[in-house]
């Protein structure tokens, strides 16, 4: 009996999409627009890139598109976007890392040379001029001139709409302002960059800096930490040849001069007298023991800088000569600047210097702060180095990281005194609470890192042009920041934040939302709707 | 059966569970868990670096080879070395576990100490306003939600009345040199006394219940009868005949609690930022960590089953008229 009811349905709609199809055929030659699926994050991993993946399908569907939302989980999101390519349109994300500030990584991600599986240009955007001029920007040393290219490449690419920044999001955090004054937010870092600690006044007889919150660094080997949470901590106690302002901009710190010889040569002078915390001399050797061991060891945190460096030699007791396979505008900056420097007499004879336990690290540098103690899940603390030759513009005598299950705890410690400031972002309901309390100051500030959509441009339709510009402009991308980020962000239009001002273009398109243009450049483009209100070609 | 192959028997039931909880663990985690490469993934990591981190963790191995010395390894105590900390996961453990017995050790004597015999004191006053009013308090922080009670009490007794800390296990930075160190100072116990009470509210309900309840149907006993034809004073007969009596069934939830609190109250140690197992068993599952999260619940089962063959035993000892089957 249910046999046969079964297949008498099965054979009802085989005639009726054969009518259909008889009847649709000959009246006109257009096709459907293949179904569109996009993948975003699963729910409980992200509830905004979840959210937001819906606000997209929802209006793309009234477009006449057939939208499918697929939440996937993480690593298989990653693994299906980078390296199998296999996606129409994906949400996904870059994080804000100090080091992005130079437009180089951000840029790159729209170079078609990195459009092979596993590389940073999934959706395969292809533009020979664009591809030019990243490599003229990546070899201009000329700063103001690399700041017109970089604007340039924007100008270029946006109006192709390979990719849509969803929004940049604002980090609040706070501090405690009975206790401490004169930390400046940093972009993309919040209070607790690697200057915080060295700007903060006591106002109290209270001298150590105490920093709270759940980012517990997942191990403090500067060889196998991969957590920004990890270096942002190291880079306290381990020194480095640049530091970047915090307006961004680098500033010779252990270098007492950087020089460009010529495109692929860069001669570093060390400071006199700088010495590690175990009293050993910081030599031109230890530098380029550094450089050269982080190149030769399976630390793949740091390979990205590491790329266009040949090698590295002493050329002197406090010189150093660095030699790239390419030339490369943005090596110095940031190389330099996110590579800390190790003592060779303590880590030369280590052979596996990934597997060490804790125990077993040397925590040696001959940063501003000294390491002190850890005891995981509780309190890192380091001291002040007085033998540094920052230390006299340094008035803590010590910093300490307080680790908190959860969020709520940070804020209680934050209310009661425990803690002097917030490593990270508040959530949602607590802002108005710091807000009310007078001790406590609030701070904003964006974020560079980005969401974004990706469309792949190899696969119907995302291939055509036109399509993309239009269903961007059914991207209600302004309420995803007020519904989603509670009104904390901007939309975003361009790979390079505004926030990053100097290599941000100010005028590129915006693509605001904007329905009846977005059909009507559907239409303009050759598209019309079947009687089904679907989109058809 | 004699009392010796008895026990034998039982205790090789305790290690094929065990055995197979092992391989439960292993597969489980495999299966159910993202990739341990996730969190390393999302800086941006190449493929072919990616496999670097793979292999360097054994994870290219095949799946039976990695099995084989897994369990190889944890016979001998050894667990492995924990993906996100780069540290060996016994090590982790051990540390953590002796943080969260500390707390649930001391809430649940507590607990005990106070509701055996306040609920021997209830039965006698059975029907009583007090009676009432003990049930109806032991259900309400049994039902309460942990982390309310806990949320509850730092907002009164830490950020409104400043009398306790609001979170960790001492004030910070601390030195010691060692665990009893650790343990054994007053800034310790002024750190353990909120999250202690708060736990301790929570188990209180079983043992005045238990108490409770089978005090009354101790009552109805011949030996009661014979006790109060004798003219003892009730004192007596309550604390000193009926109560022993009606301790066996407090006696095995106790053992029961103990061997469960090894995994924490993960609630009360998020809620009060307390380093405990159960914390980082939290952690680890969100990092992915599958050699820490592992290991975690097979130190816990392993505390279960163990405390199940101590009742087993117990009972035995206590009760002579549970039999060997």
């Amino acid at each position: 009996m249910m046999m046969s009811r079964s297949r008498r349905i099965g054979f009802g709609l085989l005639v009726s999409t054969a009518l259909t199809a008889a009847f649709a055929a000959p009246g006109n030659a257009q096709e459907r627009v293949p179904a569109v699926t996009i993948a975003t994050t699963t729910e409980a991993y992200d509830p905004i890139r979840y959210e937001a993946a819906f606000i997209v399908a929802e209006a793309w569907r009234e477009l006449g598109l057939e939208v499918n939302v697929q939440p996937t989980e993480f690593s298989t999101l990653l693994g299906r976007f980078y390296d199998q390519q296999d996606f129409d349109a994906t949400i996904i994300g870059w994080s804000g890392r100090v080091d992005r500030l130079d437009p180089q990584f951000f840029l790159g991600t729209l170079d078609s040379r990195q459009s092979e599986p596993g590389g940073n240009n999934p959706g395969g955007y292809h533009n020979p001029e664009y591809d030019e001029l990243f490599t003229r920007q990546s070899q201009e040393f000329d700063v103001e001139a690399r700041q017109e290219l970089v604007q340039q490449m924007q100008e270029l690419y946006v109006p192709d709409a390979p990719v849509i920044v969803l929004f940049y999001r604002d980090e609040v955090v706070a501090y405690n302002n009975a206790a401490f004054e004169g930390m400046e937010a940093m972009a993309g870092e919040g209070l607790y960059s690697e200057w915080g600690p060295m700007q903060a006044r006591p106002l109290t007889d209270r001298q150590t800096l105490r920093i709270g919150g759940p980012q517990e660094p997942d191990n403090l080997n500067p060889l196998a930490s991969t957590s920004v949470w990890g270096w942002k901590w190291m880079r306290l106690y381990y020194d480095r040849l640049i530091r970047l302002s915090p307006d961004v901009e680098p500033i010779n710190w252990m270098a007492a001069s950087v020089e460009a010889v010529d495109d692929t040569t860069i001669d570093v002078t060390l400071r006199e007298g700088l010495t590690f915390h175990d009293g050993e001399p910081v030599t031109a050797e230890d530098v380029a023991f550094t450089f050269n061991y982080y190149k030769s060891q399976s630390y793949a945190y740091f390979d990205a800088y590491l790329d266009s460096l040949e090698n590295v030699e002493a050329t002197g007791d406090l010189t150093v000569r660095f030699n790239l396979s390419e030339p490369s505008a943005s090596f110095a900056n940031i190389a330099l600047s996110q590579i800390s420097i190790l003592p060779e007499h303590l880590w030369a004879d280590i052979e596996n210097p990934g597997e060490l336990t804790p125990d077993q690290i040397p925590n040696i540098g001959s940063g501003p702060f000294k390491y002190d103690a850890y005891s995981r899940g509780e309190i890192m603390s380091l001291a002040k180095n007085e033998d540094h030759f920052h230390a006299d513009e340094i008035a803590v005598d010590g910093v300490e990281f307080v680790i908190y299950a959860d969020m709520e705890g940070v804020f209680t410690g934050l209310q009661t005194g425990a803690i002097d400031m917030t490593a990270w972002r508040m959530e949602a309901g607590q802002i108005p609470l710091a807000e009310q309390q007078d001790d406590l100051t609030v701070v904003t500030v964006p974020d560079f890192g980005y969401y974004h959509m990706t469309f792949n441009t190899k696969r119907e339709p995302f291939d055509d042009r036109e399509v993309r510009r239009a269903l961007t402009q059914a991207m209600d991308r302004e309420r995803m920041v007020n519904v989603l980020l509670d009104g904390r962000g901007e939309v975003g239009h361009s790979i390079i934040a505004p926030v990053n001002a100097f290599w941000s273009a100010p005028f590129v398109e915006q693509f605001e939302y904007d329905m009846d243009a977005a059909r009507a450049a559907l239409e303009e483009a050759g598209y019309s709707w079947d009687g089904e209100g679907r989109l058809v070609k | 059966m004699n009392r010796r192959s008895y026990l034998i028997r039982r205790a090789f039931q305790a290690l094929v569970s065990l055995f197979i909880i092992a391989t439960l663990l292993f597969f489980l985690f495999r299966w159910g868990l993202p990739d341990p490469t996730t969190a390393l993934v999302a800086e941006g990591l190449s493929p072919e670096q990616r496999e670097m981190v793979r292999q360097s963790f054994g994870l290219d191995q095949p799946l039976w080879r990695q099995y084989l010395l897994f369990l190889q390894n944890a016979v001998q105590g050894d667990f492995g070395y924990s993906f996100h900390y780069r540290a060996p996961v016994a090590d982790i453990i051990w540390e953590r576990l002796g943080n969260t017995m500390v707390l649930m050790v001391t809430a649940i004597l507590i607990a005990y100490l106070i509701g055996v015999p306040l609920g021997a004191w209830l039965s006698w006053r059975r029907g009583t306003r007090a009676d009432t009013v003990g049930i109806f308090a032991g259900l309400m922080f049994r039902s309460a939600p942990m982390f309310w009670t806990g949320m509850i009490g730092i907002l009164v007794f830490g950020v409104m009345l400043g009398l306790a800390p609001t979170s960790g296990m001492r004030t910070l930075p601390y030195t010691s040199t060692g665990f009893f160190d650790k343990i054994t100072t007053l800034d310790f116990l002024w750190h353990l006394t909120l999250p202690a009470i708060v736990v301790a509210l929570y188990y209180l309900g079983s043992p005045l219940l238990i108490m409770r309840n089978t005090m009354l149907e101790v009552y109805g006993e011949d030996f009661i009868e014979m006790a109060r034809a004798k003219g003892l004073p009730e004192r007596r007969i309550l604390y000193n005949h009926a109560a022993r009596n009606a301790l066996l069934p407090v006696v095995t939830q106790l053992a029961v609690t103990i061997g469960l609190a090894a995994g924490g109250q993960v609630v009360v140690e998020v809620v009060f930022s307390w380093p405990g197992l159960g914390r980082e068993i939290l952690s680890a599952v969100r990092t992915s960590d599958f050699p820490l999260a592992q290991a975690s619940f097979l130190v816990m089962a392993a505390f279960v089953i163990s405390l199940n063959l101590l009742v087993d035993i117990l009972y035995s000892t206590l009760d002579p008229r549970v039999s060997f089957k």
